[in-house]
């Protein structure tokens, strides 16, 4: 079975974020690996691990990424693909899942694993829609795969109703949440390994694709603006006698708040 | 006039409240109003839909079609756009929404915006809100197409009185099922408990809990105030909770009038789940645990001791 796994370099949201003039302040970011494609990588090492899968990643964008494949190589991914052309600079999720889609064609693969959204947008698209240009079934917010035979896979997704478990025609593409498992930390080993394995940079020409063919000129959407998130304001907080503060909010949630 | 179709969302049968609250935004819009209904056995529906605000009903109503599957359901969904000739699309905030929403868009060459919290239109152009970044940055977003498939952020629209609809039913065919992404079985949540997308009032429970016998007293007081009864993420890891109750990025985006959350310190990806709650209080024994910058009210203290307290001056006041 071969994998291909995406992933995103995404800034750390830990941190502080500040906006000045419709757009983010760079200073003080830190980027890192976007937390759900971490777990889509660790899913893929498992597969490897227990199917004899092979396993390529493919980031598009983000400028060095060096850090970041060398810690999925770490993790046990065994080969990188690295999509960097300033043509993506204005890329949403549809132009990012066409630039997907070639590279999928590409490799033969018969899984794509993705995180469920990039924590920088939180759009949670374009792993689905690379399933629809691909014409390939898509299964989103997974936690639990389980390889059935060479051609199929039964998963489970969470859904509104409860656990949906679907037995899916590979290839597919198969959106993870968190859930799904805990990444491993790198050892040593596959550190000092990882420095030694190449990655594989391109531009959309050496990929094969211009820029016209994934929409990069005319992305459907774009940002053009960035705004501080409203922040609540810290209310009131009691502190002493459990009986007594607990008594004053309750008369505060009936009387000032009127929600009980 | 711009046209909205909104996708109603039904579930064991019922149209939920997010229904209403999205026909009556479009109608604060001015636009024309459409709904569509994809399950199986919904004549019973259409009177609500009607209600809610729809002025056009499409309807998907085939066996195949009870238990969601992502495909056929975009298919029904793309489908009424084309026949309503619709400029948004409007999901309410669930999971299926969610899993359906980029294949609509995809299928018809539409924008896709996730969990938006408004929406500008003037003239032919369509611009939208949407928190990112774990909710830390808000942004605006210009769509290129003319035409936005969107999934509504809870609780970013009310529902407003006296926006009762026209019935004019179109029946939409059958799509095909997906054949290569089965649905086998579907394990329900536990029945009878409320869910936490349509509950009045949360209570969530963390770590600060230590075990069952802590998840029980912040349960009970659930069971007094009738509300639903979550998770930080921290007691679903635990085993304590079960996955369908986890509030945050993960799991559950909630917007209740009261959101009570005892013993959780109010990790980013909690807060971004549920700090559009109108109200907000926290119990906590850490007077500097995050979760208190988000809280109208807060009680410092072990939850132990502040949850019967709490329970007893709750059943005085609603006495």
């Amino acid at each position: 079975m071969k994998i291909l796994t995406t992933v995103k370099k995404v800034v750390d949201v830990e941190l502080t974020i500040r906006v000045q003039d419709g757009s983010i302040v760079e200073d003080g970011l830190q980027y890192l690996i976007n937390a759900w494609d971490e777990n889509a990588v660790e899913a893929a090492v498992q597969l490897k691990e227990n199917n004899n899968a092979e396993t390529t990643l493919v980031s598009i964008g983000g400028g060095d990424n060096t850090d970041m494949i060398r810690k999925c190589y770490a993790m046990g991914i065994e080969k990188g693909i690295h999509v960097e052309d300033p043509a993506l600079d204005k890329a949403d999720s549809s132009v990012y899942a066409k630039v997907l889609k070639k590279v999928f064609e590409l490799g033969a693969y018969d899984l794509i694993l993705t995180g469920k959204q990039a924590q920088d947008t939180d759009n949670g698209q374009a792993g689905i829609m690379l399933a629809e240009y691909l014409e390939l079934p898509c299964v989103s917010n997974v936690v639990n795969i389980e390889v059935m035979d060479d051609s199929h896979v039964k998963v489970s997704r969470l859904g509104d109703a409860g656990t949906e478990i679907l037995e899916v025609e590979l290839p597919a593409v198969i959106t993870v949440s968190d859930s799904i498992n805990e990444p491993r930390l790198p050892q040593m080993r596959g550190i000092m390994m990882a420095k030694k394995k190449p990655i594989e940079t391109m531009d959309l020409s050496a990929l094969g694709i211009s820029v016209e063919e994934v929409g990069g000129d005319t992305p459907t959407s774009e940002i053009v603006e960035f705004m501080a998130s409203q922040t609540r304001a810290a209310g009131q907080k009691f502190e002493g006698d459990a009986a007594d503060i607990t008594a004053k909010v309750v008369d505060l949630l009936a009387n000032e708040a009127n929600v009980i | 006039m711009t046209k909205i179709l909104v996708v109603a969302d039904i579930k064991q049968g019922e149209l939920k409240g997010s229904t209403a609250e999205l026909l009556s935004k479009a109608g604060s819009l001015g636009t024309e109003k459409a709904v569509v209904a994809i399950g199986s056995n919904l004549s019973g529906l259409v009177p609500d839909l009607v209600n809610a605000g729809s002025d056009t009903q499409y309807i998907a109503d085939d066996p195949g079609l009870e238990l969601f599957s992502a495909g056929p359901y975009a298919a029904c969904v793309a489908e009424a756009a084309r026949q309503f000739a619709a400029d948004l699309v409007w999901f309410g905030f669930s999971e299926s929404g969610k899993a359906a929403a980029p294949r609509v868009a995809a299928r018809l060459g539409a924008a896709c915006a996730t969990e938006i919290t408004e929406v500008d239109i003037s003239g032919e152009s369509i611009a939208i809100v949407r928190p990112a970044i774990a909710n830390k940055v808000v942004q605006r977003v210009k769509v290129n197409t003319g035409q936005l498939v969107a999934v509504i952020r809870a609780g970013a629209f009310e529902a407003t009185e006296g926006n009762s609809g026209t019935e004019n039913v179109v029946q939409l065919s059958p799509p095909e099922p997906d054949l290569k992404a089965v649905i086998k079985e579907l394990v329900s949540d536990a029945s009878g408990e409320i869910d936490l997308a349509d509950a009045d009032i949360v209570v969530s429970v963390g770590r600060g809990a230590k075990d069952q016998a802590g998840v029980d007293l912040v349960k009970d007081l659930a069971t007094d105030l009738n509300a639903g009864f979550g998770s930080s993420r921290a007691m679903v890891d635990g085993g304590l909770m079960a996955h369908n109750k986890q509030v945050g990025q993960t799991g559950k985006i909630v917007a209740p009038s009261l959101y009570v959350a005892v013993g959780i310190s109010g990790a980013i990806q909690h807060l971004a789940g549920m700090n559009g709650s109108k109200v907000i209080l926290a119990v906590n024994k850490d007077p500097e645990a995050p979760i208190f910058n988000v809280t109208d009210y807060g009680i410092v203290g072990d939850l132990f001791d502040v949850m019967p307290i709490l329970r007893e001056e709750i059943k005085k006041v609603r006495a």
